[in-house]
């Protein structure tokens, strides 16, 4: 901690993730030329402002590679979403279009955590150069800039193991298919690209313009929800609808899950078949569910209420939060249905937020073994993951993420309604930033904004996201008066 | 496998409805007095249970063995507070005060020691009536199994099961060897509490059936009132008396007669007792500040808080008006404290200091670990350890806990409820709190009566499963249960 040639290290880390930053900023001056929409300058200095930064550190602090120190790596995973994150606000704060910092903050927050809440309540008046920047936030934030660096420089010399762990939900270390996170991370790159061009092309051939289809796909695979228009998604086609379904419920698979599925490993699936069993299971039981009570209380049409209400579930299950219909106005239990799936979430290893289907399988196995041991006392019967006994150790982690993320979810809500927010509003607000998915209830749910949250409340929902994306524990520990001693 | 102990079941539930028409000799004798006109459904309703408890412990129970296993245990706990709160409710069916549902809200409510009314003035029903709600209170709030194992003292290792069945989960030291010695202890000191409590709110200058109808609601952290507008017609005198009781119900029975007997080291060693009495003086002072600095006036600030405090972190479910202007942070505290509940041990609801408390400490012990992973903790209470299962167990407790609120408020909006309003109700009924102004605060109705029947069955479960602490209810319910019991 005390060691300054760690602290350089970490700054020459974070130079070389706002290079990528700035880079991908520059890919903002593109829509700019084309659209010519009067941002290209503002745009370019965001850009050259990032780079510059970027290029600085990393050349001023080249030869600090090595960080050794388990804590460094903690703090390092929590400066890197802070720091992309402050840069990320530039282009908002160069073209104007936000009326504060905090809101600023907030937009860029929510893209790079790819959350998807907005504080854009017109967002087809913005700039395109800025529709595309919350685009790229997303798609780049959604995957997780640690794994893009990880996979870019091998080479790195940070403890590659313990840095992996703090960003990709660790209950994920039970059944690794791999050990080498490089690898690892170079199969989950090669899918995350691929289906982003797959799906580009597929959007395209169903008859979208390339900068719907990219900005869609961008927001869509990452599970982030962001849009070009207003209404989401509302005023596609249907294919176009169910072509996004499609993204969502692939963009919460675990993402070595598809490469070795694509790649025919069939025989390495089955260290994943419970998750992907009960991840399935839920989108096909909670559809079911929404899908009826769409049909029995919206009265639309069976056709209707199955696009609706399938789109949304994936929606919300995969946290990715594209909104087809405005679901706030819909049968209340349904609308309860899809905010606990948002709070269970995908599995781990994809780019969904929430709980992690891993999680919720686990703790719900181990209820289960816990009511058994009293029935039969003598009975030994350990929690079993795709046939293997999960270790106890392993359980009672999870169990103590599960009830961080539950206080943490309780005292979001009791901050927002301390922000001004009333109760629904703010428990869907802190469920929608704290998983990841974005619109929560009221009026910043369905195709509201989050414009008239106070600017308290716009923080608290900030901190949530990021809160919500490291998982807690990575940033709880930095206010652990341990780790600053020496 | 041996065949169910049903006759057991018979016997120990037939003699509780004796104990129960025994009890209604109060109720009766009161209705003579007031000649309040409900003198013929009670004698009707004390004939009926005296019969069929004679029927079931003479007849199908006479040959009973007292031999239990460990799964009928779950089965004799689960079914006797469904059989007797059913008996418990005729009263109130034949009396026409209220519907069978109705009925059976309030005889739950009042065995589980929730207080939650379906009666919107009990000024205008029958004072014997009154006086047979207050008294189911009071045989629940100890425990129906408790009040068994007490009489019955052939029970012995079966007493065990079914002492544990009923009070699960935490470690308990018990007051003496023999279980039916230290069961017989805890009445003692109910019985001596609830005297005291009655005889000082006489001298308080309170009626004396109001004064054994509060007491009686007061020690076993009941909360049924007997006026409409619940306690703030009486003298600052009796608030200040029902604060003080209310705080000594949240203490663990144990350490109580601990208390009586002069053993005041026990109750130093307590961590747990240091804790209670922390939260409750931190959180009135916290809630007095807040009152006092909305210029609410000082001393009714004050008081206030104490009385409100005391009467939800037991569980207990008093309330009085509130000063004109209500703080936020109250709310939050409310509602914190809602779900933590008191000390183990003690006649309130909700997950217990206890078990909060190992948590607390386990989550410590888990970042540590992430900054020092080869390092072993042990989590201890009372410079005890608490050996690893019993921190799964408590997990999956809590777990289940917050599963039931989510299932429970789920069901509810299925009723008809807003999101925000069904998990406070959820939460206070599974609590075993009732009536709380927090649910006031949030703009939904406290009255419980207009509730449609589903609701009601619905909170009926929630208040049954937060007073069996989960796990014998769901013992019976599981397909375990079934599938092993070849």
């Amino acid at each position: 901690m005390r060691n300054p040639t760690e602290w350089k290290a970490l700054l020459r880390f974070l130079g070389i993730i706002l290079t990528a930053e700035g880079a991908l900023m520059a890919l903002c001056l593109l829509p700019a030329i084309h659209f010519s929409d009067g941002t290209l300058w503002r745009i370019a200095a965001s850009s050259a402002a990032t780079l510059a930064t970027g290029c600085g550190l990393w050349h001023t602090f080249r030869r600090h590679t090595r960080i050794n120190d388990r804590r460094m790596s903690y703090l390092l995973v929590t400066l890197l979403w802070l720091t992309l994150t402050l840069f990320a606000t530039l282009p908002f704060l160069a073209t104007a279009t936000t009326p504060s910092f905090t809101a600023a903050w907030f937009e860029a927050m929510s893209g790079v955590t790819s959350c998807g809440a907005t504080v854009f309540s017109d967002v087809g008046g913005l700039p395109a150069s800025v529709l595309f920047w919350r685009s790229m936030t997303q798609w780049f934030g959604g995957f997780g800039v640690v794994l893009l660096v990880l996979a870019l420089t091998p080479r790195l010399g940070i403890n590659k193991y313990s840095l992996y762990t703090a960003e990709a939900s660790g209950a994920d270390n039970t059944g690794k298919t791999t050990v080498r996170t490089t690898v690892t991370v170079r199969r989950t790159l090669a899918v995350y690209l691929s289906l982003t061009v797959i799906f580009i092309i597929l959007l395209m051939l169903s008859g979208m313009h390339l900068w719907d289809a990219v900005n869609l796909t961008f927001t869509n695979i990452s599970s982030g929800g962001f849009s070009p228009y207003s209404d989401s998604i509302a005023s596609l086609t249907h294919t176009q609808q169910y072509l996004l379904a499609a993204q969502m419920l692939l963009s919460g698979v675990n993402f070595t899950l598809l490469f070795l599925l694509c790649t025919f490993r069939w025989r390495q699936v089955r260290h994943k078949v419970d998750q992907v069993g009960f991840y399935l299971a839920t989108c096909l039981i909670a559809s079911a569910f929404v899908v009826l009570s769409v049909h029995s209380h919206t009265g639309c049409g069976w056709s209707d209420a199955l696009r609706l209400g399938t789109v949304q579930t994936l929606s919300a299950l995969s946290t990715t939060g594209s909104v087809i219909d405005d679901y706030t106005q819909w049968w209340t239990p349904a609308t309860f249905l899809l905010l606990m799936l948002s709070i269970c979430g995908g599995m781990a290893g994809s780019t969904s937020g929430g709980l992690k289907a891993m999680r919720v399988l686990i703790l719900m196995r181990n209820a289960r073994s816990i009511l058994r041991s009293r029935l039969h006392p003598n009975a030994v019967d350990p929690v079993r993951l795709n046939g293997r006994p999960v270790s106890g150790h392993i359980i009672n982690n999870v169990m103590v993420i599960f009830i961080v993320f539950g206080a943490t979810l309780m005292l979001g809500t009791m901050a927002l309604m301390l922000g001004g927010v009333n109760a629904t509003e703010a428990i869907g607000a802190s469920a929608g930033c704290l998983t990841g998915y974005g619109p929560g209830l009221g009026a910043s749910g369905g195709f509201g904004s989050y414009a008239h949250f106070s600017a308290p409340a716009l923080w608290v929902c900030s901190l949530l996201m990021l809160l919500g994306r490291l998982e807690c524990m990575t940033v709880i520990i930095l206010f652990l008066p341990r780790f600053w001693r020496r | 496998m041996r065949r169910f102990n049903y006759r057991l079941l018979a016997r120990l539930t037939g003699i509780l409805l004796l104990v129960m028409a025994a009890a209604m000799l109060a109720p009766l004798a009161a209705s003579l007095y007031y000649a309040d006109g409900a003198l013929w459904p009670l004698l009707l309703a004390a004939a009926t249970l005296a019969t069929i408890g004679l029927l079931l412990r003479n007849g199908i129970g006479r040959k009973a063995t007292y031999e239990l296993h460990e799964r009928e245990s779950f089965w004799v706990t689960s079914l006797v507070w469904i059989a007797v709160p059913l008996g418990g409710a005729l009263p109130y069916l034949l009396s026409g005060t209220a519907s069978f549902t109705n009925a059976a809200f309030e005889s739950f409510s009042g065995f589980t020691t929730t207080g939650s009314s379906i009666i919107p003035d009990p000024s205008a029903i029958p004072q014997s009536i009154l006086l047979w709600r207050a008294i189911t209170q009071w045989i629940g709030g100890l425990g129906l199994i408790l009040f068994v194992v007490a009489i019955l003292k052939r029970l012995n290792r079966g007493a065990l099961r079914l002492y544990s069945a009923e009070f699960s989960g935490t470690q308990q030291r018990k007051l003496h060897p023999h279980i039916s010695t230290s069961v017989s202890r805890m009445w003692q000191i109910y019985t001596l509490l609830t005297i005291v409590l009655t005889v000082l709110l006489i001298l308080a200058g309170n009626g004396v059936l109001d004064s054994v109808c509060l007491a009686l609601s007061t020690v076993s952290t009941g909360g049924f009132m007997t006026t409409p507008l619940g306690m703030s017609g009486y003298s600052h005198l009796t608030l200040a008396l029902l604060t003080l009781f209310m705080f000594l119900s949240g203490i663990n029975l144990a350490l109580l007669y601990n208390l009586f007997t002069f053993k005041w080291r026990q109750l130093k060693a307590s961590q747990e007792f240091w804790v209670y009495a922390a939260v409750f003086l931190l959180a009135a002072g916290s809630s007095a500040a807040a009152f006092g600095v909305m210029g609410n006036g000082w001393p009714r600030s004050i008081g206030y808080s104490l009385f409100h405090i005391a009467s939800t972190i037991s569980t207990c479910g008093f309330y009085t008006t509130p000063p004109p202007a209500w703080p936020f942070w109250v709310s939050v505290a409310t509602f914190l404290l809602i779900l933590s509940g008191a000390m183990a041990g003690s006649t309130g609801g909700g997950i217990k200091l206890r078990r909060l408390m190992t948590l607390f400490i386990y989550l410590r012990n888990y970042l540590t670990r992430m900054l020092h992973p080869d390092v072993v903790f042990t989590v201890k209470i009372d410079r005890k350890v608490v050996p690893g299962e019993y921190v799964n167990k408590i997990f999956g407790f809590v777990f289940l806990y917050i599963c039931f609120i989510i299932g429970g408020a789920f069901l509810l909006t299925l009723c008809g409820s807003g999101i925000a309003e069904a998990f406070c109700l959820a939460a206070a009924n599974i609590s075993n709190l009732g009536p709380s102004p927090l649910i006031n605060s949030l703009g939904a109705s406290l009255d419980y009566a207009l509730m449609p029947t589903a609701a009601k069955w619905v909170l009926i479960a929630l208040m049954l499963a937060g007073r069996l602490e989960i796990f014998a209810l769901l013992a019976i319910v599981s397909p375990s249960y079934w599938r092993l019991r070849r």
